[in-house]
């Protein structure tokens, strides 16, 4: 099994940051803004951190920040707000179905549609569906934050950064690597599978095809918590057995500058097989910085201010 | 500019793994005269799309079809039209086959191929893609016009709601996935032999059908028509200004501009969806595609939509080939893009895919003694 599945199977009961559990007042003159985004048809959330003295007419670089599998926005707003603080308009954010973002939608009722007519207002009987882990849903959420980041008054638009933690790491590189308007990353202790997987068409085991082919055959929506949960679970397992980030790394442009912010004690992930892998593959400005002594959650005193302070020097120095 | 090279040297590039991996261009040879006439006929004219004439045929003897819902996406129901085989049954072992529509289009309008496809021995299903036709608007499609009341203590909830429901949404990636949920259906219905799967698309399915043997393995033969990405670099896409102006309102208003969209049906499509449909470049995924799954594109010479001469197919047919995919071109001489679909067009085109398809997917019988094992998957 590898880390990645690891982590999908814990993550219902996600790893509380312990940096989180204190919550920081916001550094001087750094003032935030709920925002609502829209990710394909569902309302997001997001926290912007403004930093001091922004004016519409600054062009300030601005950076999104997408937390960790299973954690929500809460869970990183002190590194916006460290971003915040070295100039940088930062936005934190809820996937779909996450925090205070929206559910997955599907309707129960029958309507009727007609295809000359685009759009229909209805009402109906909906499901809404919440707390799916879908890597790709995610990396298209982090590409419509950067969206809505790039019309705020006072960002420059051509200077865009992305942040992401954990699992979050790993979408940033693959976000890289598909969207032009993202010119610095850093992927802080990240996931970044798919080193030893040939990046081929997937070829599911048996059980995964079993899975498919039920999906595809009596997979509506599922009524009831319980049913609910193990399609979730069920889900996830199929996305991520299909979810390789390590393939986008060498297709990540020359003039995209990627950190990497590895726990050097780590014992989640193999920094070894992921991010020092993943950063060879790089053609751009990249390394790796290692903090030193610190394990996955990065709780240990001063992990914390270690590699916000290297994200923050990267995307200062980048963007 | 040059005038397209002759017809010999067009109709047949073929590049494979020896003589054995191609089918027979006999019939494109046989019918060289037909495709002039077609050609130049001002009645078979096709310009800007197929006509409903186009689209209607006669179920072939003993050929039946059934329609289906399938799901994709955690709960998303699409429509599939099963056609079935006059010697069809649930406990032999069949191949089968899922056809898809092009750009902005429905499957009305390529039912006949399916149908074709059924008349030759293929378990055939026509499929809508997501929030076309008859298929369900998914989660993408649909919005809230009240606030979301749900939250995480919940995984699930019902809630009797105001909605707007989106149609028409172009969108590559979920056309990806339609094709991929109707393997997973087909590799399920009784009769049918999990291993043995194709997919057949057109034009902008084409590509689609490229992509999707480039993701999944299970796709053991495909057909891309009209179409024909050329290998083309990974990395991102590049982004014009007016497209990201109208990312950045789409992310704030959930509403970005619309455009006219599609030939044979028109409606409107979201402007988004051409910088959307550019994440997904098949020209740009070839490696991954394995040397199970077989390739045969059938671009038309005068294509004035997806280039002329089959020039991006044939250069994809030598780059799969030297990779150790069986890939084969065979042009459609003098035809238009929409012609393809269509008296000679359609006759020759329909009867090469199925014989692709039977030649890499086996037939019914051929595969019977084997076909146990097959099912075990479901």
């Amino acid at each position: 099994m590898n880390n990645a599945f690891a982590i999908a199977l814990g993550c219902l009961l996600p790893v509380t940051l312990a940096a989180q559990a204190a919550k920081p007042s916001l550094p001087d003159g750094v003032i935030t803004r709920d925002v609502r985004f829209f990710s394909e048809g569902v309302v997001c959330f997001g926290r912007i951190f403004l930093p001091k003295g922004l004016t519409p007419a600054s062009k300030a670089a601005a950076v999104v920040l997408a937390p960790g599998w299973g954690e929500t926005e809460a869970s990183i707003e002190q590194y916006a707000a460290r971003f915040a603080s070295r100039g940088l308009v930062a936005m934190a954010i809820d996937y779909r179905g996450w925090g205070k973002s929206g559910g997955f939608l599907y309707l129960v009722d029958p309507i009727r549609w007609d295809d000359r007519q685009r759009f229909s207002q209805h009402t109906a009987r909906v499901r809404i569906r919440r707390r799916r882990l879908l890597p790709e849903a995610q990396v298209l959420d982090i590409r419509n934050a950067i969206s809505y980041l790039q019309g705020e008054p006072g960002v420059d638009r051509a200077r865009i950064g992305v942040w992401g933690t954990d699992m979050a790491g790993g979408h940033v590189v693959v976000a890289a690597a598909i969207d032009s308007r993202i010119k610095a990353a850093v992927a802080q202790v990240p996931i970044v599978d798919g080193r030893d997987v040939p990046r081929k068409a997937f070829a599911p085991s048996p059980s995964q095809q079993g899975a498919m082919v039920r999906l595809a055959r009596s997979g509506q929506a599922p009524a009831g918590v319980i049913a609910a949960e193990a399609r979730n679970d069920e889900e996830t397992k199929l996305a991520l057995a299909e979810y390789h980030p390590f393939w986008y790394a060498d297709a990540i442009p020359a003039t995209t500058a990627v950190l990497f912010v590895v726990a050097e004690k780590d014992t989640t992930v193999n920094n070894d097989a992921h991010a020092v892998a993943a950063s060879k593959l790089l053609k751009g400005p990249n390394g790796v910085a290692s903090v030193s002594g610190a394990t996955h959650s990065l709780a240990m005193p001063g992990a914390f201010e270690t590699a916000v302070d290297a994200a923050a020097a990267w995307f200062v120095k980048y963007l | 500019m040059p005038r397209p090279v002759r017809l010999g040297l067009l109709a047949v590039v073929v590049a494979g793994t020896g003589i054995s991996a191609q089918i027979s261009t006999d019939l494109v040879d046989r019918r060289r005269a037909a495709f002039h006439a077609q050609a130049t006929d001002a009645d078979m004219k096709r310009e800007g799309g197929t006509q409903p004439r186009d689209w209607t045929y006669d179920l072939p003897d003993g050929v039946s079809t059934r329609q289906v819902t399938f799901y994709k996406d955690g709960g998303t129901p699409l429509y599939g039209k099963l056609f079935l085989p006059k010697t069809f049954n649930t406990r032999g072992s069949w191949p089968a086959v899922a056809v898809g529509h092009g750009i902005n289009a429905l499957s009305i309008g390529i039912e006949k191929y399916a149908a074709r496809f059924a008349e030759r021995g293929l378990v055939a299903m026509a499929i809508d893609y997501q929030s076309y036709g008859f298929s369900g608007s998914g989660s993408d499609d649909l919005r809230l016009l009240d606030p979301d009341p749900t939250t995480d203590a919940v995984v699930v909830t019902d809630r009797h709601v105001r909605l707007l429901v989106k149609r028409t949404n172009l969108n590559n990636i979920h056309e990806v996935e339609d094709f991929r949920a109707a393997i997973s259906f087909l590799q399920g219905e009784p009769g049918v032999d999990a291993k043995r799967i194709g997919i057949w698309g057109s034009s902008n399915g084409g590509s689609v059908v490229i992509a999707v043997a480039a993701l999944d393995a299970r796709v053991k033969a495909v057909v891309s028509q009209v179409s024909g990405a050329a290998p083309s670099a990974r990395g991102p896409a590049p982004f014009e200004a007016a497209m990201l102006d109208d990312g950045i309102r789409r992310a704030r208003t959930g509403q970005g501009a619309e455009v006219d969209g599609g030939f044979s049906f028109r409606s409107k499509v979201d402007q988004w969806s051409t910088q959307r449909n550019r994440d997904l470049r098949p020209g740009s995924l070839l490696d991954q595609i394995p040397p199970t799954t077989h390739i045969l594109y059938l671009p038309a010479e005068n294509d004035e939509l997806s280039g002329r001469g089959g020039a991006g197919a044939i250069a994809a047919t030598r780059y799969l080939s030297e990779r150790g995919v069986t890939a084969q071109t065979i042009v459609f001489p003098e035809l238009t893009h929409f012609q393809a679909y269509s008296h000679t067009g359609f006759e020759v085109g329909s009867t090469l895919a199925a014989d692709w398809f039977l030649k890499y997917l086996g037939t019914a019988a051929a595969q019977k003694a084997t076909a146990a094992p097959a099912q075990a998957a479901r």
